[in-house]
């Protein structure tokens, strides 16, 4: 026994033990309840499925309300590996209904494994009929996500159009707004306009109780949010004109562009060799995109806006528009040409045509050497005080007529082309060159390079007299009153309007008259054009032609350019006819040159070594 | 008869606020349970398949058996505490040969759909034998013949529970170490029991040398601190090590290396602790033998616990212990159980989610969520509040029967009442400390709260002998003051 105030002492000594025991339990439900937010997180982690809604991708019309690109139904088949039924479930039946492989199946449930609260992809594009079957097959863990596919109805336009595929891992780093697994455009208009085609994706918030069971929805779908579909575009592109564009141009390798004079739209874009944009989507997207990645001739290459082609005689049209504004070339100008153009030991040659000429029919019969003195005359200006003085001038005013630069078209990946400036030229001679170091740029050769779309451009620069809207794919955007700004705008080049006529006349007098574009005559339409043969290290010549028709109040202005095509007169210029005469009559009266170019097969050893 | 009349009522004497907050727990425990299993989609609320309207019926069975309490004389418990305790010891093994197995205790009897836990009756048998034993004029907790007896008295049932594989029910006869210390059991045999508790869970982590050294250590700095003989002690520690040392040099190279320094301190130790035993025996040094058995016992059963750790511990149960230990860590295995109710009560915030709105409730997140885990609906849905408030409750009823055990005029209400207060703060140490992850899992029920009639009703009883006990002594003196 002890006494009382020993008993007393040891009851004290009691109570603090219960103080402390229950300080120890209150201090840790506090730090839990009040401090550590972590486990709220965790709990709504544990009861909340979102689900992501997947918003309809916007489509894509061409101007007249045909389909060039769609969206359809499919699924993506979800599996949360927690949530599946542990006694196992029928396989073979899944991967029936969904057309995967056993193995793909059992690779896709182990990397599930791996984190087993999360939903992970077993496979894709399922169409809508499989994905009824699969309801119906009661997969506990397993879920199907609305998604769209596309679909290109009229297989045109690869490089024009894009593809729509899933993001990639670099993708996925510059752009936080998106979740592996989501699909984006590549390419083309699908890229250009991925943001308005996208939409925005909503999400479902779902109770689940610990087996995985959905509940009901959360907070009464309060933090739900409905998918905001993407929107639909009107394309300026001219499904009709696009699809005998890439027939023609099929076995070729080249590019054709075609450009409303008027607003600057695009009515076709073709670069071939192309591809059916449709074989990019979908579940053959990896084989079908290797085997365009090995093609030789590079059908993923989008030539119209990013190759570099001399573009030959065609720029002798600039070069006279130069000479006219600065005042060294009148019209009524002669030159002599003994076929070619001679100093000491440079000779530029040219074909047999009489001699003197003017400037029109220097145009019209594309001499080569009139353009060489044009271009001598503009450089040794002497105004300026020496040709490398000159040679900026000349610079200035090809840049005003978009060459050189990216004109600035919702492509994003426009190239510039090339227009060489004074100190390649200082560097590579040593500062010591002259105008007849450079002369062949007068004829569109050299160092020059220009994209197709540039060179339509310039053929629609020629059709306005004297200025361009900047060329565009979209004509309309659901939704938008107007689209960006500078393509409202009129670009005019540095050449005074008033001297776009005679030029124009030289155009229109060689397919009318007497030049080298005869063949491209319509009836009824005054069509003008001029040919290019554009020489290259790369085999044959190059054809190329450019032309815009009617002369007055033009309504289509068009490139056409075929690597090794040889004359511009035998390959470029039947297309760009066939092309302008289905536009403007809507019919083509000569289904034999149809025939015979679609039959044309050019040989490229540069390619298919 | 004026003693009759004012004395015979039922309720004269009976501490008003030890009533009061037993109400008020067992109704926020029964709230609890209705929030853990409500069931919306169910036919009719009020159907008796659900737990909360059998926990209804629980309530008042224990509140007759409550009144039942309070009408018997209080002698009765005096003269009944022995053959309870033998009834319950009875019970036990019965249990232990002839109970079903209910997740892997072999604790239960079961009466068609009812089933009882004889283990909630040995408390209040062994809580009675106790305060019996302890208030025997002739009882003193410094001999070590009555030491041994009440030492017995507590093992013996914790032995046989332990044996049904409901260890965290036996470890709370542990809990009387609270009564024994106020009854005036040496403070420095007290921390020495602890010690080897913690030095048992520490074998798992600690080296055997470590702990050896430290037993040791410990034996002897509780011995000093009985006998207050510094030196000699000292003197004694030295000469075992040095005696291990030497041992060990002499006989590592004759044995090729068999012998290290660990196995040498071993020998030394149990030799010299020995030698101090029958020292002790002769000079009647009781305390210091109790120092030199805890060493002796400790050594005896810490190579054991790796046997008994595999043997008598379920795999549910050691994986729970290595995981609180922080041995093995697995969220989704043994971590889980604990992981959920952390969620649960952590998501609650300060003012919870309401009523029936917890969803790691309602959504079957908490396991055991009416019985053990109870504690973790009033987290989720009662927020910071009702957790304090639970919390202020039950420390307000421990202190009030300490209070209790105090005014009383005899030593069986007073160790009574503590031995209820030890209990009850055991349970909610280790109840609510699983929740929150301070204890390991043990399955033991969240006094008048859990779900279950078994527990409900025992705990009602152990509660309201306290009370019978306690009013008895205020009526006796509210009668003498009358007279």
């Amino acid at each position: 026994m002890i006494d009382r105030e020993e008993g007393y002492r040891r009851m004290k000594t009691l109570q603090i033990v219960v103080f402390v025991i229950f300080g120890l339990l209150m201090g840790r439900v506090a730090y839990i309840q009040l401090i550590d937010t972590r486990y709220k997180e965790l709990a709504r982690s544990n009861v909340m499925r979102r689900e992501v809604q997947y918003p309809p991708r916007g489509e894509v019309f061409d101007r007249r309300g045909a389909y060039l690109a769609q969206s359809r139904e499919c699924y993506d088949l979800m599996v949360v590996y927690r949530e599946m039924d542990k006694r196992g479930f029928d396989t073979a039946r899944l991967c029936n209904i969904t057309g995967i492989t056993p193995r793909r199946l059992r690779q896709k449930l182990a990397d599930a494994r791996v984190s087993p609260r999360a939903p992970v992809l077993v496979a894709n594009y399922i169409p809508k009929e499989d994905k009824l079957r699969f309801d119906a097959g009661g997969f506990r863990g397993f879920y199907a996500v609305y998604r769209t596919v596309r679909h290109y109805p009229l297989s045109v336009g690869g490089n024009l159009l894009g593809y729509v595929g899933e993001v990639s891992a670099s993708y996925l780093k510059n752009n936080p707004a998106y979740r592996a697994g989501d699909y984006v455009g590549v390419g083309g208009v699908e890229s250009a306009y991925e943001p308005l085609l996208r939409g925005r994706k909503g999400v479902k918030i779902l109770e689940r109780d610990t087996h995985g069971a959905i509940k009901g929805s959360y907070m009464d779908g309060l933090y739900d949010t409905l998918p905001e579909p993407g929107r639909h575009l009107v394309s300026t592109i001219d499904a009709r004109l696009q699809l005998l564009g890439e027939e023609l141009m099929r076995g070729k390798v080249g590019a054709a562009v075609a450009i409303e004079p008027a607003t600057g739209e695009i009515l076709m874009m073709v670069s071939s060799p192309t591809y059916d944009p449709d074989d990019l989507v979908g579940r053959e997207r990896g084989n079908n995109y290797m085997k365009l990645l090995h093609n030789k001739r590079n059908p993923m290459f989008n030539r119209a806006v990013k190759g570099k082609y001399p573009p030959g005689s065609t720029f002798k049209l600039v070069q006279g528009l130069i000479g006219l504004q600065e005042g060294v070339l009148r019209t009524t100008d002669l030159h002599p040409c003994h076929e070619g153009y001679s100093v000491g030991r440079l000779h530029v040659g040219c074909h047999s045509h009489p001699s003197p000429l003017d400037l029109s029919y220097a145009i019209s019969t594309s001499c080569n050497a009139y353009f060489c003195y044009v271009f001598r005359d503009i450089l040794e200006n002497s105004k300026y005080g020496g040709v490398k003085n000159g040679y900026d001038v000349w610079r200035d005013y090809v840049l005003s007529f978009g060459f050189g630069r990216r004109l600035g078209s919702d492509f994003l990946d426009e190239g510039s082309g090339y227009v060489p400036d004074r100190e390649l030229y200082d560097k590579r001679y040593r500062g010591s060159w002259n105008s007849l170091t450079v002369l062949s740029l007068s004829i569109g050769q050299g160092e020059l390079g220009c994209t197709p779309l540039q060179m339509a451009n310039l053929a629609a620069i020629i059709a306005n007299r004297g200025y361009y809207y900047i060329p565009h794919i979209v004509k309309q955007i659901e939704g938008c009153d107007s689209l960006d700004a500078r393509f409202y705008e009129k670009h005019y080049t540095k050449v005074d309007p008033k001297h776009f006529e005679p030029i124009v006349e030289g155009m229109w007098r060689g397919v009318h008259v007497d030049g080298t574009s005869r063949a491209a005559r319509l009836d009824g339409y005054d069509v003008c054009g001029k040919t290019g043969t554009a020489q290259n290290p790369r085999g044959r010549d190059h054809s190329t032609f450019l032309s815009f028709a009617p002369k007055d109040h033009p309504r289509i202005a068009i490139s056409v350019y075929v690597e090794n095509g040889g004359f511009g007169a035998s390959a470029a210029l039947p297309i760009a006819s066939l092309l302008e005469e289905l536009y403007l009559t809507d019919t083509i009266r000569r289904p034999e040159l149809v025939e015979r170019i679609r039959n044309m097969q050019i040989y490229y050893p540069a390619y298919d070594r | 008869m004026t003693a009759n009349r004012h004395g015979s009522s039922l309720f004269d004497g009976v501490d008003r606020w030890t009533v009061l907050l037993y109400l008020l727990i067992v109704a926020a425990g029964w709230l609890s349970i209705t929030a853990a299993s409500f069931d919306e989609s169910a036919a009719s609320i009020f159907s008796f398949s659900h737990f909360y309207m059998k926990q209804i019926v629980w309530i008042g069975v224990a509140w007759i058996f409550a009144l039942f309490v309070l009408l018997l004389d209080v002698r009765f418990y005096h003269m009944f505490a022995y053959p309870a305790y033998l009834a319950g010891i009875v019970l036990l093994v019965a249990a232990l040969l002839f109970g079903r197995e209910v997740n892997g205790a072999k604790a239960w009897f079961e009466f068609g759909s009812f089933r009882v836990q004889p283990v909630e009756f040995a408390k209040i048998a062994t809580a009675l034998a106790i305060a019996r034993l302890m208030s025997e004029y002739s009882f003193s907790i410094t001999r070590l013949g009555d030491l041994v007896r009440i030492g017995l008295l507590i093992c013996i049932p914790l032995g046989i529970i332990v044996l049904q594989n409901d260890t965290g029910s036996g470890i709370v006869l542990g809990s009387f170490l609270f009564v024994l210390y106020r009854e005036g059991l040496n403070k420095w045999l007290c921390i020495p029991i602890l010690l080897v508790v913690a030095l048992f869970i520490a074998s798992f982590l600690l080296s055997p040398m470590t702990l050896l050294v430290s037993l040791i250590l410990i034996c002897t700095g509780s011995e000093i601190a009985i006998s207050g003989a510094v030196r000699s002690r000292i003197v004694f520690l030295a000469a075992v090590f040095l005696a291990a040392i030497l041992l060990t040099l002499l006989l590592a190279l004759p044995t090729h290396g068999a012998v290290d320094l660990y196995h040498a301190l071993l020998a030394v130790s149990v030799a010299a602790a020995a030698g101090a035993g029958i020292y002790a025996y002769r000079n009647r040094l009781s305390e210091s033998m109790i120092a030199i058995g805890i060493f002796l016992g400790s050594l005896v059963f810490l190579p054991t616990t790796d046997y008994l750790f595999e043997s008598v511990l379920q795999p549910h149960q050691r994986e729970r212990i290595l995981s609180f230990l922080g041995i093995v860590n697995d969220p989704s295995g043994a971590d889980f159980n604990v992981n959920q109710a952390k969620i649960a009560i952590g998501s609650g915030g300060l003012f919870g989610k309401g009523f029936l709105q917890g969803t790691q409730i309602k959504y079957g997140f908490v396991p055991e969520r009416h019985t053990d885990f109870i504690f973790c609906t009033v987290g989720e849905e009662w927020g910071f509040v009702g957790t304090m408030t639970i919390l202020v409750l039950l420390c307000l009823l421990i202190l009030r029967l300490m209070r209790m055990g105090e005014r009383q005029e005899e030593p069986f209400g007073r160790i009574y009442c503590y031995c209820v207060a030890s209990i009850l703060l055991f349970h909610v140490l280790v109840n609510i400390g699983m929740t929150v992850g301070l204890v390991p899992v043990m399955g033991i029920p969240l006094p008048f709260m859990s779900y279950g009639g078994s527990s409900l009703i025992a705990f009602t009883i152990l509660l309201f002998i306290a009370i019978r006990l306690d009013a008895s002594t205020r009526q006796f003196s509210f009668n003498k003051y009358r007279h």
